[in-house]
């Protein structure tokens, strides 16, 4: 029963501005992964056929491959340092009993809101002006940090906040020491959480270019290294790595996704033991 | 597996607990004995949960002390009381089977493994649910989770097991059939058990001791015969069961103690109760021990008659709830069937003069003034 007589027009409307969207969003990106399988010299329309060349050239080019190694060494440290010092920084934010919880908060989670620029160009000046240190990779990672931590305290806070607190009671109750009552029952529960944390990160850094831009030395990273050569003229050759570099993102979330799943599904349990309760 | 002392399994002296103004609990003391199932029954609010979760050592005391088998145990963290609890969301840990459940509190004492299996397997058995070894919490439905939840904490032989309303989330019928289960288990295994409930039918049918909580305060601690045959005041009485109130006071009538309802009658009670006549007194009679009629009493029990106007019949399946007002006040009857030809007493009865009597010696004079006090404070306490 139509609510109103444009109902039917409305809709229709509304389904054409979404496609439209949808086609804004992904066109570009479809033609990249397209443009990396034709033949031509010099990527663009109509495609005159299919071939693997520039993925070849793609693993022959060794300045290209060292670029992809630096993301890759500076995309695992930072996942395993922001997981860590995130995962703790969730605790204090939902365990301790700090002074101004919501201020608190805002502080550890601001950096994702800051503009990149400004975080590069403050810690460029903070890295060469106070501390005296050369740019590297270490440099790097540290800027990464400032943008992935956030995401971890975030995501482990908020499962930290569902934790049901019966459970570390009944742990304790049954003889576990608080130590145990982390090891054995709260770790393993928010351990999804954890791991969400941990590939988010991974995406982030792969693909973080404003800050790294600021902060990098001479070893570029995979998205510097592409800037760069994209300044001489796009080749088929930086599709095929934005293609890989694209599978392998969507690959990571898709885990980062499962794995909140999985933790939302454990809740979702203990949520409902407790409404029948 | 309890100690031969002769001390309590669990005493507590003086304890008060307070949550910065608010009193959860004011200078409690009590004593229960090993093997009993112990009570903590009253309305939300009254303070039962703290006491548990003191005992527990879950929060910390205010002040007094608590005592496990005579050992001061006021600074003990949990994991190192000789007690174990059924929380009332059961608390399974959701990443661990049914056994792995069972098994945790075991290995945290670090038993070996063939202990630890024989027992896991024991105390499943106990509760019925050795198939169930193998699923996880989330697959198993509010009885059978309440059971792992037994198991898991007996399997520790704690000196002492806290029940905390565990029957609450469960439909009638299963809490019916829990009640027997745990009456079962509570023999079988010869553990203390404390157990809170708001639920007085709860208590009554499993308890061996009650204590009836308000306001913080213990306002009465006896078996359940007791309490409900001889509640020490209305709040007590009306918590228990129900009953019926007939204001007035206690006078005397020449040949023994005696109480003159509003409408100045003077019926015999059985005994003169001591240092409550000064205050407001109620006279209390459970509706099972009010006959009601159309013609006189039978038997030959001196009865109390008096008369009234039956005003509502209810037809309630095995009994007939009859009530009826008289110028002392509302009485409400009940009349179990199989007696007479039950079918006439509905049109018997509704809207006529009838009698109603009972048997002063089932009559209790209790203190009345107590009930607002208390419901003053289950207002102003905190949750528990």
């Amino acid at each position: 029963m139509p609510v109103s007589r444009h109902g039917g027009t409305v809709r229709w409307s509304l389904r054409l501005v979404f496609g439209a969207l949808i086609v804004f969003l992904y066109l570009p990106i479809l033609f990249m992964v397209v443009f990396s399988f034709d033949e031509g010299a010099t990527p663009g329309l109509p495609i005159t056929g299919f071939t693997l060349h520039w993925y070849e050239a793609m693993l022959n080019n060794r300045v290209l491959l060292r670029a992809v190694g630096n993301s890759i060494i500076v995309a695992v440290i930072v996942s395993i340092l922001a997981t860590i010092i995130g995962t703790m920084a969730a605790f204090v934010l939902v365990r301790a009993r700090i002074r101004f919880p919501n201020a608190t908060r805002i502080a550890f989670t601001l950096p994702i809101m800051v503009p990149g620029v400004l975080i590069g160009v403050s810690l460029l000046i903070y890295f060469a002006r106070v501390l005296d240190f050369s740019l590297s990779l270490g440099t790097v990672i540290a800027g990464h940090l400032v943008v992935t931590v956030p995401f971890v305290v975030l995501i482990v806070a908020s499962r930290l906040q569902s934790f049901d607190r019966f459970l570390e009671w009944a742990a304790a109750d049954l003889g576990a020491s608080p130590r145990q009552a982390i090891r054995h029952i709260v770790l393993p529960l928010i351990a999804p959480a954890i791991l969400a944390g941990a590939l988010i990160s991974v995406t982030l850094s792969i693909d973080e270019f404003v800050i790294t831009w600021f902060t990098v030395g001479s070893q570029p990273t995979l998205p510097t290294f592409i800037y760069t050569r994209v300044k001489f003229g796009v080749t088929p050759e930086v599709n095929a790595v934005a293609t890989v570099m694209l599978v392998l993102t969507l690959g990571t979330l898709g885990l980062a996704g499962v794995a909140m799943g999985r933790a939302r599904r454990l809740t979702g349990r203990m949520r409902r033991r407790r409404q029948a309760g | 597996m309890t100690g031969a002392g002769t001390a309590p399994a669990i005493e507590l002296i003086n304890v008060t607990k307070r949550y910065g103004e608010a009193v959860a609990l004011d200078r409690v003391s009590l004593q229960i004995e090993s093997g009993e199932f112990f009570c903590l029954l009253g309305p939300s609010g009254c303070g039962k949960t703290t006491t548990l979760n003191l005992i527990g050592g879950f929060i910390p005391l205010t002040s007094g002390e608590l005592r496990i088998e005579g050992q001061r145990v006021n600074d003990l963290p949990p994991h190192q009381r000789d007690v174990n609890t059924v929380f009332q969301n059961y608390a399974l840990f959701p990443h661990m089977s049914v056994a792995d459940n069972v098994a945790f509190g075991l290995r945290m004492e670090s038993l070996p493994d063939d202990e630890i299996g024989r027992r896991v397997g024991e105390y499943l058995e106990l509760v019925g649910l050795s198939e169930y070894r193998d699923r996880y919490p989330g697959q198993l439905s509010g009885g059978q989770a309440q059971r792992v939840a037994l198991a898991r904490a007996l399997a520790k032989r704690p000196t002492v097991l806290l029940l905390d309303e565990p029957l609450g989330a469960l439909d009638l019928k299963l809490r019916k059939q829990m009640q027997v289960e745990l009456a079962r288990i509570h023999r079988q295994v010869g553990t203390t058990f404390v157990f809170v409930t708001h639920d007085q039918e709860e208590a009554l049918s499993m308890a061996t001791r009650i204590a009836v909580m308000a306001g913080g305060h213990v306002r009465q601690i006896g078996t359940p015969r007791e309490i409900y045959l001889g509640p020490v005041d209305r709040f007590v009485a009306d918590f228990i069961g129900e009953s019926n109130f007939l204001d007035g006071r206690v006078a005397s009538n020449g040949q023994g103690p005696a109480f003159q309802l509003s409408n100045g009658t003077v019926v015999p009670i059985p005994t003169e109760p001591d240092g409550t006549q000064n205050g407001r007194v109620a006279l209390m009679i459970r509706p099972e021990s009010v006959g009601v009629g159309r013609g006189a009493p039978g038997g030959m029990t001196p009865n109390v008659v008096i008369d009234g106007r039956a005003t509502n019949v209810a037809f309630m399946g095995n009994h007939t709830r009859i009530t009826v007002q008289t110028d002392a006040g509302i009485l409400v009857a009940l009349r179990f069937h199989g007696e007479s030809d039950e079918q006439a007493v509905e049109e018997e009865m509704l809207d006529q003069e009838v009698h109603v009597w009972w048997d002063p010696r089932e009559s209790t004079v209790v203190t009345a003034d107590d009930l607002r006090g208390s419901e003053e404070e289950l207002r102003g306490g905190p949750e528990g």
